[in-house]
């Protein structure tokens, strides 16, 4: 078998990107069907159920749980305040009556006369889903969202943290394989998406922190510098609701790694344009990486795309990235596919393949160390 | 009665003494074989409560014809009377007069007596006060204990609060508060608690409250009823903040019913009566009982243990523990029941002083095996060093 | 009699024939394919045909029509198709449960029990006691998507007023489920027989799919698992399978019910601790969780250890563990940095395998501390009933034992058995070995063995159709025996004797001596007893060292051969690395080549 299947992470110039934006439950579509919207633009609205606050009015009233319904001030659906009175004890002879007053503020959902606990529940939270990318409405799912979709530069990244943001792109690196230091970062990138080259230092993360930057793009960040933006070790890569103020974005991976020189180039050469960040990365069951949509004017190729992951045949002669140690962010071109087994360093038994690396030589790995690399 | 037929011991000896002297000092009179002494000295014992004086005196002439010594004692106030210290043999050279008063200074006569008992001319010392002094010097050994003991007390509580770990051995019973009241809540029953059948003043009664407190919170987590019968309406006032204060600190002020913690009876078997009826028809899925009991201990556990409740007990009532032990789950004994604060709270202060308390208790007992040695050498070979050693052990130990 | 059997896992769907041969049943094929639960397949039934596909290409047998079904024989004679066709599924992240119980440490837990028996994964776990305020727990349930929820709560006659507490909380926080739409969240409830009417009331309107068994924990004595657990696996077919992606076809085609994958490795290891008489760990490493089981004295317990695996929840281990935890197994000089990196590097790219030697022996170090810590908490669930009154004497006064002591005994542990990624594709048996002593400490004689391709789960399924078949095939090709480890239990003291040992044997038993010799205090020592031999092991160990019959008492003892043979062990229980990072590297170092792990 000269051909497999591997995983890869998509860097296109030119792709039709749909952005589907869905409400977590139902509520009201705000625009139509060919509407141009903007990334800031909210596309659906809804309100979701008000948090719950339990009361034990009964054990607060000192009476049986059962006397409960006939001792209420306030009727199920009605509007309840904080310190407004909920029940009143029959108290002896019209006197020495106890009042009970909501510790909660929200609509009486029910009264238990089995537990003597009523239920009030909160107001309700707006949650509103914005258009996230630039471009046209092609899709309305009643009472759900809508799809956005636009011809973009898209870059997908192997890691990230923070969540969805927009802004101007902005390079602040001088090249693919410089790290992106301290005072690469200025005053003038608030709000901007800045992509950097190599590593992304923690002296630049902390400054662009400061500047209030939207979004850092860059090819590696080190792990200590990960914990102090975070506060805590990363156990498990599942991110994207992180609140930092800033969402973080690397292409390759961690430690000093340059960025790919073709997916520098590519974003690079969308300076001042509108660029859509979402740092959210999740490797487990249904794998999301994060992403770099910057719309741009013209048709797509006509193959849409919506994001996800992306596999494809590995075969002589596609270009790959050595995923693993001690080769690891190199990149090349397969050169041989060899039917066995081989026996690796550490003594266990692998498919491999061979690399020809841009320096000329060659190098045998595993086959599940390389991604695709490209389209 | 003791006191009254002391009070006429005492009348009649002192009418017997005041006889004896009138007798005494009327045949000192006639004649004078027995040489005076020719010089008194009284003097202030140092580093002692007071009240003590070292008489000494000295003969120059034949003391041959000394057959004993009188020694009297007289306060310097106004119209006050040689009162007798004591009648020594003819060897004595030396006395010390106690019980002297502080305030005053007193003046000692010491008197020669002959064979025929006619006494010598009384020679006085000059007013000597028997001063109290600032530091008893033979309570220094208790003195160096208590600061050993105080020592270990403050450096363990130092070093809980600067963090470090210090170990208790876990107790069982104490661990399985969570257990018991778990039961009760899955079992839909009270839980039942007895702080003893002594008042307040009884230490085991205070301790059985600080469980008590530790036992309320875990229900009120758990939100469980726990009722609390008294026989001191003093200890339902304590069970009553106890259990109020443990609801609030674990969030559940809205809970908690005071009316489940109430005043029995005084009597010890009206409350034993009351709180196994109550036993037998609630059937409590918990029992705890912590403080001071008497004959009651095997009634309620044996109740208790018929209904299946899980009980938990803890007493430094020694005769009391083999029915605890025999009948309940758990047993705090003795110490561990008194040990159960500081266990529960975790509180540094409170780990350091039990730590160090421990640390006291060791050095105590390393004493006593020290002595009980050093006494077994001494009496199996009474002419070496051994017995030496052992009085002198004995000294530092201020005995 | 042919047998297929496949196992649809979140990755790859593996399917395995079994053969009756000469009225022996053998595992004679595999195949494997990805699964295809996901878009943009979504029809599981697609994985179960390229794999059985495969097993149809290397037997030659013809197992699939054209129609992509399995096809059956009529009879003993056809040549075409299988008789029997069994599955389970751990696809789509498994079944995962959200348990309730009135207290945490007594029906909660045995609910949570239940649960996992069943081989779900608790998401969480709902106490009155719990610490947390009831706005809390509405907000929790309601961030949680099960695909069920099981309520338990008091004894029988016991409490009703906490259970229906609980409802009252469950229900309005309306749980969504994880396949949204119209699908209705079953809810089982195994509680107090007393509260099930109100509970009825609570639950018998919209969203929910209710049904109630008999009380799992009838008195706080005694606990009932059974039928919750089996109406787990009910509800998990009808409600559960019925909306997963194809599952309806694939229930159609299986001769038993389709069971999730870790009930069924649970079946299997209580079939053989039951039918030998043997106290048996079993543990699944895999790239999120690690799973552990465990039959002590017929108790059968099980934990999912979520966040603690090897790719994905590999950066977890070593934050958990701390590095300088798992840097301790490790021989060679590493950089912390360098090493924080690579963690990282794995964690967002878990399918890469470790290429250069010192790649593996750090991968494997982290193994230790995973299975360390999930054994841990393994120990720590795996306890006795809490909540029992307790029977006492006089005597006791001094020696009052806490309930809910823990069921697992490292010295009463009589097999081990190793599965997943990293234990069963280590290059060496002797690593898989080591990785399993360093991790789970066992004492006195213990045998190690690996699931050689991960059949435990068919086989459980098996167990339930043909009990036979199931049992020659563990024996004969599920299990390879690595051999024995014996371990004096008690702290031995560096360079001074610690025991010694004397095995005789050979293919045939005999009493040929193979080998005799003594240890000092923190040495280990491989002995080769090879598969198919067995003989005579009799260990003595030096004062205060207990090898199973107590303090300084010698063991004699049958034994099997296996690829690995016999480890001596005398490094002393509880385990202690030396501290000095200079001699502790020398030490391990020393291990690896007395037990030729890395060559």
């Amino acid at each position: 078998m000269a051909k497999a299947y591997t995983p890869g992470l998509k860097v296109t110039p030119r792709t039709t990107y749909q952005a589907r934006r869905l409400l977590p439950v139902p509520g009201t579509v705000k625009v139509k069907h060919g509407d141009r919207v903007t990334a800031d633009m909210v596309v659906a609205e809804t309100f979701l159920e008000g948090d719950v606050f339990p009361i034990k009015l009964a054990a607060m009233l000192g009476v049986n749980p059962r006397e409960l319904p006939e001792l209420m001030l306030k009727k199920t659906g009605d509007q309840v305040a904080v310190g407004d009175p909920l029940a009143r004890t029959k108290g002896i002879f019209g006197m020495m009556k106890t009042e009970a007053k909501s510790s909660a503020a929200g609509v009486l959902e029910s009264v238990s006369d089995s537990t003597g606990m009523v239920i009030i529940r909160g107001p309700q939270p707006a949650v509103q889903v914005r258009a996230y990318v630039a471009g046209t409405v092609v899709e309305v799912i009643a009472r759900e969202g809508v799809v956005v979709e636009t011809s973009a530069v898209y870059a997908q990244g192997i890691f990230g943290v923070g969540g969805e943001i927009w802004g101007p792109l902005v390079v602040a690196a001088t090249g693919h394989n410089a790290d992106l230091l301290e005072g690469d970062i200025t005053e003038s990138m608030k709000g901007a998406i800045v992509l950097g080259g190599a590593r992304m230092t923690a002296g630049a993360i902390r400054r662009a922190r400061e500047v209030g930057v939207a979004a850092v793009i860059s090819g590696g960040i080190d792990d200590a510098d990960l914990r102090d933006v975070l506060g805590y070790d990363l156990g498990v890569a599942v991110t994207g609701s992180e609140k930092l103020g800033i969402t973080l974005l690397v292409t390759e991976g961690f430690g000093d790694i340059a960025m790919a020189r073709r997916t520098y180039d590519l974003l690079a050469a969308t300076a001042g344009r509108m660029a859509s960040v979402n740092g959210a990365t999740q490797i487990r069951a249904g794998v999301m990486r994060p992403e770099i949509v910057v719309p741009i004017d013209g048709g797509g190729t006509g193959e849409v795309f919506g994001g996800g992951a992306t596999a494809g045949l590995l075969e002589v002669g596609t270009r790959v990235r050595i995923i693993r140690d001690p080769h690891f962010g190199v990149l090349g071109t397969v050169s041989a596919l060899p039917e066995q087994p081989a026996v690796l360093g550490s003594g266990s038994k692998a498919r491999v393949l061979e690399v020809a690396i841009e320096d000329g030589s060659r190098v045998t790995v595993p086959r599940a160390n390389v991604e695709l690399f490209g389209e | 009665m003791s006191a009254r037929g002391s009070l006429w011991q005492r009348i009649v000896g002192g009418l017997i003494g005041t006889l004896s002297l009138a007798a005494l000092g009327g045949v000192s009179v006639s004649a004078s074989a027995a040489p005076p002494p020719d010089f008194v000295e009284a003097i202030d014992v140092p580093w002692d409560a007071g009240g003590v004086l070292i008489v000494s005196w000295r003969v120059d002439g034949d003391p041959s014809a000394i057959t004993g010594w009188l020694i009297e004692r007289r306060e310097e106030i106004d119209g006050a009377k040689w009162v007798t210290v004591s009648e020594l043999p003819a060897a004595a050279r030396e006395v010390t007069a106690t019980k002297l008063s502080h305030d005053h200074a007193h003046r000692i006569r010491v008197t020669a007596f002959g064979e025929s008992g006619q006494l010598s001319k009384g020679l006085e010392t000059a007013p000597t006060l028997a001063h109290a002094n600032f530091f008893i010097g033979a309570k220094l050994p208790l003195f160096v204990g208590i600061l050993v003991v105080s020592t270990c007390v403050i450096v363990f509580i130092l070093s809980a609060r600067a963090g470090r770990p210090i170990k208790i051995r876990r107790i069982a019973a104490l661990d399985a508060v969570d257990n018991a009241v778990g039961r009760a809540t899955e079992m839909g029953r009270p839980i039942l608690f007895i702080a003893g059948i002594q008042d307040m003043d009884n230490i085991s009664t205070v301790a059985g409250i600080t469980v008590l407190g530790h036992v309320a919170k875990t229900a009120a987590e758990y939100d469980a009823t726990i009722e609390v019968p008294t026989s001191r309406s003093l200890v339902m006032e304590a069970a009553r903040e106890t259990v109020q204060a443990s609801y609030l600190s674990a969030g559940r002020s809205d809970s908690y019913n005071p009316d489940l913690i109430r005043y029995i009876t005084d009597e010890q078997f009206g409350f034993v009566a009351y709180v196994s009826g109550r036993m037998v028809r609630e059937k409590p899925a918990a029992c705890f009982y912590m403080g001071c009991f008497f004959a009651e201990s095997l009634i309620l556990s044996e109740t208790g243990n018929s209904i299946g409740a899980i009980q938990i007990a803890g007493t430094a009532e020694s005769t009391q523990l083999p029915f605890f032990v025999a009948a309940c789950d758990y047993t705090l004994i003795g110490e561990e029941f008194f040990a159960a604060s500081s266990y529960l709270s975790r509180e540094p202060d409170q780990m350091g002083s039990l730590k160090g308390q421990d640390a006291a208790k060791l050095i105590t007992a390393a004493a006593i095996v020290i002595g009980v040695v050093l006494a077994t050498l001494a009496s199996l070979a009474p002419d070496g060093a051994f017995p030496a050693a052992l009085t002198w052990f004995k000294g530092v130990l201020g005995s | 009699m042919r047998i297929v059997a496949t196992d649809c896992g979140s990755t790859t769907t593996k399917a395995i024939l079994i053969e009756e041969r000469d009225g022996v049943f053998r595992q004679t094929f595999r195949g494997e394919a990805p699964t295809t639960v996901e878009e943009p397949f979504a029809d599981v039934t697609l994985g179960v045909t390229n794999s059985v596909t495969e097993l149809q290409e290397l037997s030659g047998y013809r197992l699939i029509a054209d129609d992509g079904t399995i096809i059956r024989r009529r009879s003993q004679s056809d040549a075409d198709g299988c008789d029997l066709y069994i599955s389970t599924s751990s696809a789509g992240g498994g079944l995962q449960m959200m348990v309730a119980g009135v207290v945490r440490e007594m029906t909660a837990e045995s609910a949570k029990r239940a649960a996992l028996g069943a081989g779900a994964i608790v998401m969480d776990t709902i106490a009155s006691n719990d610490r947390r305020k009831p706005h809390e727990q509405i907000q929790r349930i309601r961030e949680l998507r099960p695909d069920m929820v099981l309520v338990s709560g008091g004894t029988d006659g016991g409490d009703t007023k906490k259970v229906i507490e609980l409802a009252e909380l469950i229900a309005p926080a309306r749980p969504r489920p994880r396949f949204g739409g119209e699908y209705k969240l079953p809810l089982i409830f195994a509680g107090n027989k007393e509260a099930r009417g109100a509970i009825t009331r609570c639950f018998g309107g919209e969203g929910f799919a209710l049904s109630i068994v008999e009380n799992l924990r009838p008195t706080l004595e005694q606990e009932n698992l059974g039928p919750a657990r089996e109406r787990i696996h009910d509800v998990f077919l009808e409600h559960v399978m019925a909306h997963a992606p194809g599952y309806d076809r694939l229930m159609s085609w299986a001769n038993a019910p389709i069971m999730p994958t870790p009930g069924a490795v649970g079946d299997i290891l209580q079939t053989i601790a039951r039918g030998r008489g043997i106290n048996v760990v079993g543990v699944d490493i895999g790239g999120a969780t690690t799973d552990m089981f465990s039959v002590f004295g017929g108790v059968f317990n099980r934990t999912v250890s979520a966040n603690l695996g090897m790719s994905y929840s590999i950066s977890n281990v070593c934050a958990e563990a701390g590095m300088d935890s798992v840097l301790r197994w490790v021989h060679l000089d590493m950089d912390e940095r360098e090493l924080r990196n690579r963690v990282k590097n794995k964690m967002i790219r878990p399918t890469t395998i470790p290429q250069s030697l010192e790649a593996l022996v750090f991968e494997q170090a982290v193994s230790r501390e995973a299975l360390r810590l999930a054994f841990i908490q393994h120990k720590a669930f795996a306890t006795t009933l809490k909540g029992v009154q307790q029977q006492r004497t006089v005597g006791d006064a001094f020696s009052q034992d806490a309930v809910g002591k823990s069921l697992v005994d490292p010295m009463a542990i009589d097999l081990m058995v190793a599965s997943g990624g990293v234990l069963s594709h280590a290059p060496r048996m002797e690593q898989t070995a080591l990785m399993m002593i360093d991790a789970f400490e066992p004492e006195g004689f213990t045998q190690i063995a690996k699931d050689s391709i991960f059949m435990m789960p068919h086989l459980g399924v098996l167990a339930s159709v043909n009990a036979r078949a199931a049992m020659e095939v563990f024996e004969r090709d599920c299990l390879i025996l690595l051999g024995w480890c014996v371990a004096p239990k008690g702290e031995v003291r560096a360079g001074r004797p610690a025991l010694e040992f004397t095995l005789s044997g050979g293919p045939s038993g005999g009493n040929a001596e193979v080998a005799k010799g003594q240890l000092v205090g923190g040495e280990m020592r491989l002995v080769r007893f090879p598969l198919g031999h067995s003989g005579k092991l009799e260990v003595r160990p030096e004062k205060g060292l207990d090898v199973g019959a107590g303090p300084g008492k010698p063991v004699k003892r049958t034994i099997e051969g296996g690829t690995v043979g016999v480890i001596i062990d005398a490094r002393g229980r509880p385990l202690k690395l030396p501290t000095s990072p200079s001699v502790r590297r020398s030490a391990v170092a020393g291990w690896q080549k007395a037990l030729e792990i890395y060559l």
